[in-house]
């Protein structure tokens, strides 16, 4: 397991150079399944990485039953968890070349039943944020001082279920819920703005009785502190609505041009982990 | 006379009572499908949703991942509406929640196709994970629902609106996959379950009119133990099924497949409901659809007709 000092500085550092080198894994895990999804993964990489490698109290050694849940209920991004994991030295670095693969753990979707560092299965999108509520209710129902983290997609939250979860969760004051909304601004077919627009989030948010914060969500020194204010707030669920990039490498650079699909070619591939490595 | 959802109500608690792990998610329903004398026992162990199924599906699932039993109750039809909830959020995290589906088939009458339970069985049939269970009274029921509360399988429990009498002896032993034959008779293994094993039974003495002295085998609980049905089908030549369901999908289909696959030289007929069902008051509705105990003779006669070994008297 990696260690991280208490100090503030140190801390970012390393948080920085464990991001980058998750993006170095799943962009190679990708390139190597000729299929998964660049953008979505290289989005939150930055707030996994602080979820992971700082404010979680998540280990593979650990029952999730006695710690804190990690749900990602964008499925499609799992390439960002399973390098979190290789980073992380949970996950042995030789399944980067078993992504998408017939019989392996590190299925195109999180699948929990194969892989025992997946709290949750997802996949089609919108019912994450429920398995999180009721893991979350269980947890004060045990009296765990744990707290259940779920990512959702921007694009996600035009789910019907969503909402449903959304207003359970703020009357019912799920205080140790933390959502982070992966807010690229890119779905499938396009432009979130363009496909069904959002705004305005925050007061949705609001009005459903949430405690919202936004965030640059690849500052990990924004994405820290937004948690822990999160966790300061003990009558309300807490969203933090990060706003990313799709195909987010550096602060000078995306790939794929943001869009939702796509692969990289041979060409692209070299020149995105030149970058990173430089970057390092 | 009880509804199996009345038995459930009495049982849950008790089950609750033993495990503490028990606990209800509830879909703005307690009243309709019997779990508000939990709420009023354990109300620290009731989590209420609101008219919203999926998110109560979700948050059933969390419940289980995290080691509790939850029963997450509506009526079977809303319920198991939200297949894709319930394939990925249950099925394939494989969590241990119980799916209670109440007002199964014709019976919820008046309110009519919109609120009735008849294709739960064909779309809870194609989890492979998925446990099936439905009480032909409320003997049954009891068993069920300590074999639930001790188990952690994915489980649709389904049950009915009507007042049923107990058709079991109370020495009658529950056991999963067996099928339970409630009369033991020659000419024809009849299959069926839930309210329509009494619906059966009652055919029993018009039909040893006609010479007719039919096998009822009650299917309370799929997947079906292939060789304990062997054992029953080995004694008949001819199997015939109804049920309070869409005919295609439900324990028709199950059973079919495993005469098949038991290479069984057996004559196969199968009685349900044909349309998506109508309005109406659930004794019109059950004798238009031939599913009460004049219909239901009546279509095992007209089975038995063109089975040239069967001697079927006017």
């Amino acid at each position: 397991m990696i260690s991280v000092t208490d100090d503030t500085g140190p801390r970012l550092d390393h948080m920085r150079k464990f991001a980058n080198q998750s993006r170095q894994v799943l962009l190679e895990m990708i390139y190597h399944a000729n299929s998964g999804h660049v953008g979505s993964s290289l989005s939150c990489v930055d707030i996994l990485s602080v979820l992971k490698f700082d404010q979680m109290n998540w280990s593979g050694s650990v029952p999730r039953t006695e710690s804190d849940v990690f749900v990602l209920s964008k499925g499609h991004a799992v390439p960002a968890w399973y390098a979190a994991l290789i980073v992380s030295g949970e996950l042995e670095a030789d399944h980067t070349k078993t992504l998408r693969t017939i019989d392996s753990q590190l299925q195109g979707h999180p699948d929990r039943r194969r892989c025992d560092l997946v709290d949750v299965s997802t996949g089609a999108l919108g019912q994450g944020l429920s398995i999180s509520l009721g893991r979350a209710q269980a947890k004060r129902l045990k009296g765990q001082d744990c707290y259940v983290y779920c990512v959702a997609g921007d694009g996600e939250t035009q789910e019907g279920q969503v909402w449903e979860a959304l207003m359970y969760a703020g009357v019912r004051e799920v205080a140790n819920l933390i959502l982070f909304v992966d807010y690229n601004r890119s779905q499938n077919d396009g432009a979130v703005d363009e496909i069904l627009p959002l705004h305005p989030l925050v007061e949705k948010f609001a009005a459903f009785r949430w405690h919202v914060q936004e965030i640059d969500g690849h500052a990990h020194a924004e994405i820290r502190d937004a948690i822990i204010n999160a966790k300061r707030n003990a009558s309300q669920p807490s969203v933090i609505i990060a706003r990313t990039r799709k195909g987010h490498l550096g602060e000078d650079r995306v790939v794929l041009n943001g869009s939702h699909g796509g692969t990289l070619s041979a060409d692209e591939f070299r020149q995105a982990i030149d970058y990173l490595r430089a970057a390092a | 006379m009880r509804a199996t959802r009345d038995w459930f109500e009495d049982a849950l608690v008790d089950v609750a009572g033993e495990h503490d792990r028990v606990v209800v998610v509830n879909c703005d329903l307690a009243s309709a499908t019997k779990t508000a004398k939990f709420k009023k026992t354990f109300p620290e162990r009731f989590f209420e949703c609101g008219i919203a199924e999926a998110n109560a599906i979700g948050v059933a699932a969390g419940l289980a991942q995290e080691g509790y039993r939850p029963f997450v109750a509506s009526f079977g039809h809303f319920l198991t509406g939200k297949y894709l909830e319930i394939f990925q959020s249950v099925g394939l995290n494989d969590s241990g929640v119980v799916l209670v589906g109440t007002h199964a088939g014709l019976a919820i009458g008046k309110d009519g196709p919109t609120q009735m339970g008849l294709r739960d069985l064909a779309l809870m049939r194609t989890l492979p994970n998925m446990r099936i269970l439905h009480p032909a009274d409320g003997i049954e029921t009891r068993q069920m629902l300590s074999f639930v509360a001790g188990q952690d399988q994915p489980t649709y429990l389904r049950l009915c609106r009507q007042a049923q009498r107990e058709v079991h002896r109370p020495n009658y032993r529950f056991v999963f996959g067996q099928p339970d034959v409630v009369h033991h008779g020659r000419d024809v293994a009849v299959f069926t379950m839930g309210g329509m094993v009494e619906v059966l039974l009652d055919t029993l003495p018009e039909l040893a009119g006609t010479g007719i002295d039919p096998t009822i085998v009650n299917v309370s609980s799929l997947p079906l133990d292939r060789d304990a049905l062997a054992d029953v089908l080995g004694a008949h030549r001819h199997v015939w099924v109804v049920e309070d369901h869409f005919i295609k999908g439900g324990i028709a289909d199950e059973l079919a497949r495993l005469v098949l696959e038991l290479d069984q030289d057996v004559h196969f007929g199968v009685w349900g409901v044909p349309d998506y069902g109508q309005a109406g008051s659930p004794d019109d509705l059950y004798a238009r659809y031939q599913l009460d105990p004049i219909g239901v003779a009546g279509r095992l006669r007209k089975f038995l007709r063109r089975q040239p070994s069967i001697e079927v008297k006017s």
